[in-house]
């Protein structure tokens, strides 16, 4: 009788959280719906162009990888959507759309895939996939201009893209209100239309779990004390340019961040500082992403430096257990004996 | 109030009202136990009786030699069945003495041999070695290795956390027995030389803190420490660090730490077995699970098949679920219902096919850092699992695998399923055959 069940037989832990890869994944695709909306209001078809190329291009990729590699084709976790989506993202709306799936195939395919896989990628993907067509460009400029013809046309572009924020302060132009910045403002890449909307989907994420709000507070926090000292308009930088994309969604991309707390925080500083001297000593725009890959290149190391010692490691010097403070009663001597 | 706790660990559901009121109850006695010659971390015991033999309850039936070992009795009255291997809830079959009922005396006689006001520590520590005593909550360490004075040690600990989820006996045991359990503490706080006892109870069960709070309060050398409802809090180390604040390095001696940590369960035991000469024939087993008819804190027989416990408990139909003796958490799961219930089953747990975490498809680590958020050994599980998974072992030894204590935090939580815990398992002893041929 007792020995004919079926009994489920596996290691414990018997009980299991409710978080999964995929669902995770998929909240960040919920967390960036409220940019990707303001962006579609603000840019209609140019925007949802680009994301749909991005979105086709990184799922048929993924696919056609996974073939090339021999290895089980895991879609469902999310991670190809997201990281369309993110690439789609990063660009502004005048974009080719062939420059846009060119960045998706990168990122999934050099930066992803070749790597070994989502959890093996040194670097994050869709920057990675976004700054490479940026140093390739030159390359590309013929085919962009014999690709010219199949550009879909949905209205002149210029009536509803404006100048770019950050590429304005360059230039010396009139500063653009901060209230325009957050809330809504047509200008610059996808992400960049409404500060409002990332930190909606970020503080989404922080309330998730998924992210820890140290590193995006570091890398605000570092932005803001260095555009002080350099005598910048704090407020302006944050908002304008991908700070606020880059600290929620790029930089606390799990594969390619810190595993540690301290490491987080180490991380974001670095971020901030080396943004803002991209920025003023360099170029105005796409410092976010450089400053990101940058420091990703160097998490290895900040994870060997940040390494806490194991709970039993022998500590230099143990207090002894009476004298400690916060042992309410002392020890009562001459009992029992 | 003042919560104490240590860093890491994680909020695992605790599942524990489906018995934390319900009162401890006798289970009716089985036709046959199974008393596997081994229930403790040591030794395994030599039988002292054979197939055939009449047998009486609390009789002794097997012992040892060796020191680290504990001996084993007879839970009912009855004739050996067989000496033969069996399932044993460790894993694996072993030797096991099967004792079949018989109409001899069935309850054991609890008459008052000695006084434990005037008590003589070395008859106690021949009482606790006697009746087999090893430690309740799950580790199994045989209880008089540890009954010894020591000079280093001035407190004795008592663990009364049951972080584990669904676990609920030795909150009804302090509840219920609190008695027993201050005047146990005080045997065991001579025994050891200790000078004060610590209880530490998580403050999920305040009616428990009340009850022994209200027996001790106009004691000087005793004291409830609350601790945070946080898993593992009733792990060994973790424990220590949070009610003394000790840091606990590894392979650190009592008499370095300052204390001795018992089960609540144990304790009640060694006064039992000093005052009754009662050895460990019984204990509180939590039987519970969501379609459980009627789960509940029952006093079990050792040796009692799980099946036995089950029918009693309404449910029999268990095809596809998952039959795990002890915690959730660190418990194994069993491959059929004739397992015994031995002296450190803390739970009999079913989790229905939609609450257990069958072998998963696991993926490879995305670096999500919750296990390193959570370890409460401070460890990198996520790196660990990757040297265990691909038998790197010296780069896992070096990683500190070896101070893992199996808690299955890492597993629980990492969103890759990755089943961490279990290459733990699996490299541990290979390690340690590394660790001895280098020496
Ligand atoms: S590595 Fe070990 S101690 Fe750390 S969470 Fe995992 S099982 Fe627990
Ligand atoms: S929880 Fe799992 S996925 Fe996350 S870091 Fe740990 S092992 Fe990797």
């Amino acid at each position: 009788m007792s020995y004919d069940q079926k009994l489920v037989l596996s290691p414990a832990p018997h009980l299991k959280a409710k978080d999964t890869v995929s669902s995770a994944m998929f909240d960040v695709i919920y967390a960036l719906m409220p940019v990707t909306l303001v962006s579609v209001v603000l840019f209609r078809y140019y925007a949802v162009l680009l994301i749909a190329v991005c979105l086709v291009t990184a799922v048929l990729t993924e696919l056609l990888f996974r073939k090339i590699l021999n290895k089980p084709v895991t879609l469902h976790d999310g991670s190809a959507i997201v990281t369309g989506l993110l690439v789609a993202l990063l660009f502004g709306p005048g974009t080719p759309w062939w420059t846009a799936a060119l960045a998706t195939f990168i990122a999934i395919g050099l930066a992803k895939e070749l790597m070994g896989g989502l959890g093996w990628n040194r670097f994050n993907p869709a920057l990675f996939g976004r700054v490479a067509v940026i140093l390739i460009y030159p390359l590309f400029y013929n085919v962009t201009a014999a690709f010219a013809s199949l550009r879909p046309y949905f209205g002149p572009i210029d009536t509803i893209s404006q100048a770019t924020p950050l590429a304005m302060l360059m230039q010396g132009a009139d500063l653009l209100p901060l209230s325009h910045l957050f809330f809504a403002y047509a200008g610059g890449s996808l992400s960049e239309t409404s500060a409002l909307a990332i930190l909606v989907g970020g503080i989404f994420l922080i309330y998730k779990k998924h992210i820890s709000w140290h590193m995006p507070a570091a890398i605000i926090g570092a932005v803001f004390i260095m555009a002080m000292v350099m005598g910048e308009n704090p407020l302006y930088h944050i908002l304008a340019g991908g700070v606020m994309i880059g600290a929620f969604f790029m930089a606390t991309d799990w594969v390619t961040s810190p595993i540690t707390l301290k490491g987080k925080v180490i991380f974001g500083v670095a971020i901030g500082v080396l943004l803002m001297l991209f920025r003023v000593l360099l170029a105005p725009t796409e410092g976010m992403a450089f400053s990101i890959l940058l420091m990703n290149a160097f998490v290895p190391m900040i994870d060997r430096v940040t390494r806490r010692p194991s709970f039993s490691e022998p500590k230099e010097k143990t207090v002894p257990l009476l004298k400690r403070p916060g042992v309410r009663k002392p020890p009562v001597h001459g009992v029992g004996r | 109030m003042e919560v104490k706790t240590f860093k890491g660990g994680a909020h695992v559901p605790h599942y524990k009202s489906y018995t934390e009121n319900k009162p401890i109850t006798r289970l009716s006695l089985p036709q046959e136990v199974i008393i596997p010659l081994l229930q403790c971390l040591g030794e395994p015991c030599e039988p002292l009786v054979k197939a055939g033999d009449k047998v009486k309850i609390g009789q002794k039936i097997g012992d040892s030699k060796e020191f680290f070992s504990a001996p084993v009795h007879a839970s009912i009255s009855g004739i050996v069945k067989a000496i033969e291997k069996r399932t044993v809830p460790s894993g694996g079959e072993d030797d096991c003495i099967v004792i079949l009922a018989d109409d001899g005396p069935q309850e054991f006689e609890m008459k008052q041999v000695r006084d434990p006001e005037n008590v003589d520590l070395e008859i106690y520590r021949k009482c606790v070695r006697e009746g087999g005593l090893v430690g309740m909550g799950g580790a199994a360490l045989p209880t008089h290795i540890q009954t010894k004075h020591d000079d280093g040690v001035n407190t004795l600990l008592l663990n009364g956390a049951e972080c584990e989820p669904f676990l609920t006996c030795d909150h009804r045991l302090m509840l219920e027995k609190t008695e027993a359990l201050v005047k146990g503490a005080e045997l065991k706080m001579k025994s050891i030389g200790a000078q004060r006892t610590l209880f530490g109870v998580e403050v999920n069960k305040p009616d428990a803190i009340k009850a022994i709070n209200e027996l001790i309060k106009d004691r000087e050398d005793m004291e409830v420490v609350p601790l945070a409802v946080k898993y593992p809090q009733g792990f060994k180390s973790h424990l220590i660090k949070a009610a003394t604040g000790r840091d606990v390095p590894r392979g650190a001696r009592s008499a370095q730490l300052g204390c001795i940590v018992r089960n609540v369960g144990t304790t009640v035991a060694a006064l039992e077995a000093y005052v009754y000469d009662k050895p460990m024939i019984e204990r509180i087993v939590t039987v519970s699970g969501p379609k459980v008819a009627r789960p509940g804190n029952y006093l079990v027989r050792i040796g009692t098949p799980a099946s036995h416990i089950l029918k009693e408990c309404g449910m029999e139909e268990i095809e596809n679920h998952k039959l795990v003796l002890g915690g959730p958490m660190t418990g194994l799961a069993q491959p059929h219902l004739e397992v015994p219930i031995v002296k450190c089953t803390t739970g009999v747990i079913i989790l229905p096919p939609e609450m257990t975490r069958e072998w998963m498809d696991y993926t490879d680590c995305v670096r999500c850092g919750k296990c390193v958020d959570h370890c409460p050994m401070m460890l990198y599980p996520n790196q660990i699992s990757i040297w265990a998974e691909k038998d790197m072992y010296d780069e896992a030894e070096k990683g500190d695998l070896m101070d893992c204590i199996e808690c299955g935090i890492c597993s629980y939580i990492c969103p890759a399923a990755r089943p961490i815990v279990h290459w733990v398992q699996r490299a541990k002893p290979e390690i340690k055959k590394r660790q001895r041929s280098r020496k």
